[in-house]
């Protein structure tokens, strides 16, 4: 008798030996290539002026002759020509579509995403909710903010997994932490996906009502988490506050990149049928091996829409240098910040995700919120901000802290216990020196 | 079978309905008939049946219905309340959202931006890309080129890029982000014509006021036009830019302007409008009393000539 196959289930592309990864990959870059050439006056212009023409491109390594760029030349393009319609996208008016945004400090930069576009980037996230444990029948909770393209793929994971879903009023700011907990309460979803500062401002509106966190995720089986990075530990606790089976973090952004942990949680597997991930040294642009740290390069192999195509994302990642024990082959990466939230400490460059690996290394200070003060120049020390904790010595945690990270990253560090930090929005821990006491929203 | 009779038929289905008006159901004649016999349904009645019954539906909810959608709505009530919509459901409410559009002159290759949060129903209802279980939208309907802004106010400055950049036919704002955005944009662009051809600006359960609202068109040199939602009741209504009175369709919902104690007001009368939606079918609304003061006018606009027309 034939097994009834489960709905949303993905196929085997995940187990494929390296090789015939390796081969589906770039036969899709070809692809993309050709049609970034022919159809897109974008990359038609950068492809001429370094000379390459996408049929010379023979393998991943001439790939690298490619001209990366940053947002900043996408938002120079705009403003030139006056409108969203930069040549990075095929557009046609017949087409259903809709225009979703990126945001950031340096500006807005937008999306043309038709159905196609959809409905490829939609079912290739569909493996991670379904990695993440959604399934048919369940009842996930979604934000809706219909500007940002993670809104366009959700809503077509949900439909292709079977799901229902609940969608509270508002969006994902913290001063909408109400609804999103009564939601929760009042709808009892199995499945939750949220941005991980969306989730500390609920533990914090749990605070406030009183309510043990555990009672308000009771239904919840399991947690799917983007927007910031989470240490193994912070997962830990978090587990352990919320009573849920898992939390899974997923990494992405709007420009291409889809990445997502397995239930081993040993790094984000990069998904190979839908974007192509580079590191490069952000100063010569020379391709770095796996467990280097540098720029994260992204190529979408998604030929519709707006295409993003060696598109340096100005994160701060890595590919990890080991396999997964689950047996999937897609690689592994880790993105630890925005690269403009470096440090130069002693001629180090640290990221807050360094300090905090270390904080979590404190009970007392798991989770509990800190900030790196940078200067003007290189620091000849680490200089740190942390929120007092509730309960333990400040001063002996201190040395003890300092110690660790004289250890780990081979930094002197010094640090302040505030009562407070300013509020601020993804999490973002630095703070520059010349703007102390200024708050960040 | 007359709509009416179909629409008790299966709200007989929800718990609150039929403890309601379980019992009347069957004898009803007639719209007069209707409108005599079946009670109002008060906010007040819902937020206190969620209470008492701690369903997040306030026992609205079809026991039949296929709920794929869950909303919780945007009232200050001291319990949220939500709305569940099938397939089916989203279709018909996306289709009094594409006729608002319409009405407004929008067509095959506009640019529309929306000034609103992804759970509005002017924000999900306008593409099939922003709310699972929708098959087509109302930007899909009609071939025009959606994008949403997030409602919050200080958004304002990204609104404004949106019109810089894509130049949509018109911008859908929520009320409460008009003086911000008008602010904003008067800094930044200076007259708002050269980007946009108008603007129509939207609240749940309340209008701008006519004062502000010729304000407003004065002030910023273009249209201002309204957008009525009644979100409890699945309502949507459009400001017509010709008769300059609400449009709203007799096959999807049947309005009428009555006193807070049920009684109808003759045609001319100021009094709050009661929505019964035809097509939801997991949250049925009957007769729910909104909280939005109106009239309701005979048809006879060229721009729907059998359109529903409302003063509010």
């Amino acid at each position: 008798m034939r097994k009834e196959v489960e709905q949303g289930r993905p196929d085997g592309k995940d187990t494929w030996p390296e090789e015939r990864l390796r081969g589906f990959q770039f036969r899709k870059i070809k692809r993309v290539l050709g049609h970034a050439y022919q159809e897109l006056p974008f990359y038609r212009r950068r492809f001429d002026a370094a000379h390459l023409h996408p049929d010379s491109v023979k393998s991943f390594h001439d790939l690298a002759r490619v001209p990366t760029f940053t947002k900043k030349e996408v938002l120079d393009e705009m403003k030139k020509k006056g409108t969203f319609r930069t040549g990075m996208e095929t557009f046609n008016s017949a087409d259903q579509a809709v225009l979703c945004m990126t945001s950031g400090t340096l500006g807005t930069s937008f999306l043309y995403l038709p159905k196609r576009w959809r409905s490829l980037r939609g079912d290739s996230l569909a493996r991670a909710y379904w990695w993440g444990g959604l399934r048919a029948g369940m009842h996930m909770l979604m934000a809706a903010p219909a500007w940002h393209s993670l809104a366009v793929q959700e809503s077509r994971v949900i439909e292709r997994l079977g799901a229902t879903c609940v969608i509270p009023w508002g969006t994902f700011l913290p001063r909408f932490a109400e609804n999103f907990l009564t939601t929760l309460v009042d709808t009892r979803p199995d499945f939750v996906s949220i941005f991980l500062p969306m989730l500390y401002a609920l533990l914090a509106e749990c605070r406030r009502r009183r309510m043990e966190a555990r009672l308000a995720f009771d239904s919840v089986q399991y947690l799917l988490i983007v927007g910031a990075p989470m240490t193994p530990r912070s997962r830990e606790q978090l587990k352990e506050e919320l009573g849920v089976r898992d939390i899974f973090e997923g990494l992405g952004n709007p420009e291409g990149l889809t990445a997502m942990e397995c239930s081993f949680h040993r790094g984000h597997h990069i998904f190979a049928d839908c974007c192509y991930v580079e590191i490069v040294d952000p100063k010569t642009g020379a391709l770095l091996p796996a467990g280097k740290r540098g720029n994260v390069v992204i190529t979408s192999l998604i030929p519709y829409g707006t295409l993003y195509l060696r598109y340096d994302s100005e994160d701060l990642g890595e590919i990890l240098p080991h396999a997964c024990e689950c047996g999937r082959t897609w690689p592994l990466m880790e993105v630890y910040d925005r690269r403009t939230n470096t440090v130069e400490v002693a001629g180090k460059e640290i990221v807050p995700y360094d300090v905090r690996l270390c904080l979590d290394d404190f009970p007392e200070l798991i989770g509990v919120p800190f900030a790196v003060v940078r200067g003007e120049k290189s620091a000849p020390y680490l200089k740190l901000l942390i929120q007092r904790p509730a309960t333990g010595d400040p001063s002996g945690l201190g040395a003890r802290l300092r110690a660790l990270l004289r250890q780990r990253l081979q930094v002197d560090a010094r640090e302040e216990w505030t009562e407070e930090l300013p509020e601020r929005w993804k999490g973002v821990a630095v703070i520059e020196e010349k703007d102390w006491g200024t708050p960040r929203v | 079978m007359r709509p009416f009779k179909q629409l008790l038929r299966y709200a007989l289905g929800s718990p609150l309905l039929k403890k309601k008006f379980g019992g009347l159901a069957t004898d009803i004649a007639g719209f007069k008939d209707f409108s005599v016999k079946i009670p109002l349904t008060t906010l007040e009645e819902l937020v206190a049946e969620k209470m008492s019954s701690g369903d997040p539906y306030a026992s609205r909810l079809c026991e039949n219905g296929a709920a794929l959608v869950t909303l919780q709505l945007e009232y200050d009530t001291e319990t949220r309340l939500y709305i569940a919509l099938s397939r089916q459901d989203l279709k018909r409410y996306a289709e009094a959202l594409r006729r608002c559009w319409s009405l407004l002159g929008l067509g095959k290759g506009d640019g529309v931006a929306i000034f609103d949060y992804g759970t509005s129903p002017v924000s999900y209802l306008a593409s099939s890309a922003f709310t699972p279980y929708l098959s087509q939208g109302a930007a899909d309907a009609l071939g025009c080129l959606p994008i949403c802004n997030d409602g919050v106010a200080n958004m304002s400055q990204r609104a404004v890029e949106i019109l810089k950049f894509m130049r949509p036919q018109a911008l859908f704002i929520r009320s409460d982000c008009l003086e911000p955005f008008s602010i904003e944009s008067e800094r930044q662009l200076g007259r708002l014509s050269g980007y946009t051809r108008a603007l129509v600006v939207t609240e749940n359960e309340g209008c701008l006021p006519k004062v502000e609202q010729d304000a407003y068109e004065k002030r910023l040199g273009l249209p201002v036009y309204r957008l009525l939602r009644i979100d409890a009741g699945m309502f949507l209504a459009m400001e017509c830019p010709e008769c300059r009175l609400f449009h709203s369709w007799k096959d999807l919902y049947y309005v009428e302007s009555v006193t807070r104690a049920g009684d109808d007001v003759d045609e001319g009368g100021q009094n709050y409008l009661a929505i019964t939606n035809w097509f939801a079918r997991v949250c049925p609304t009957v007769r729910y009393l909104s909280q939005v003061k109106g009239s309701v006018y005979s048809a006879g606009c060229r721009r729907g000539p059998v359109d529903i027309r409302i003063a509010a």
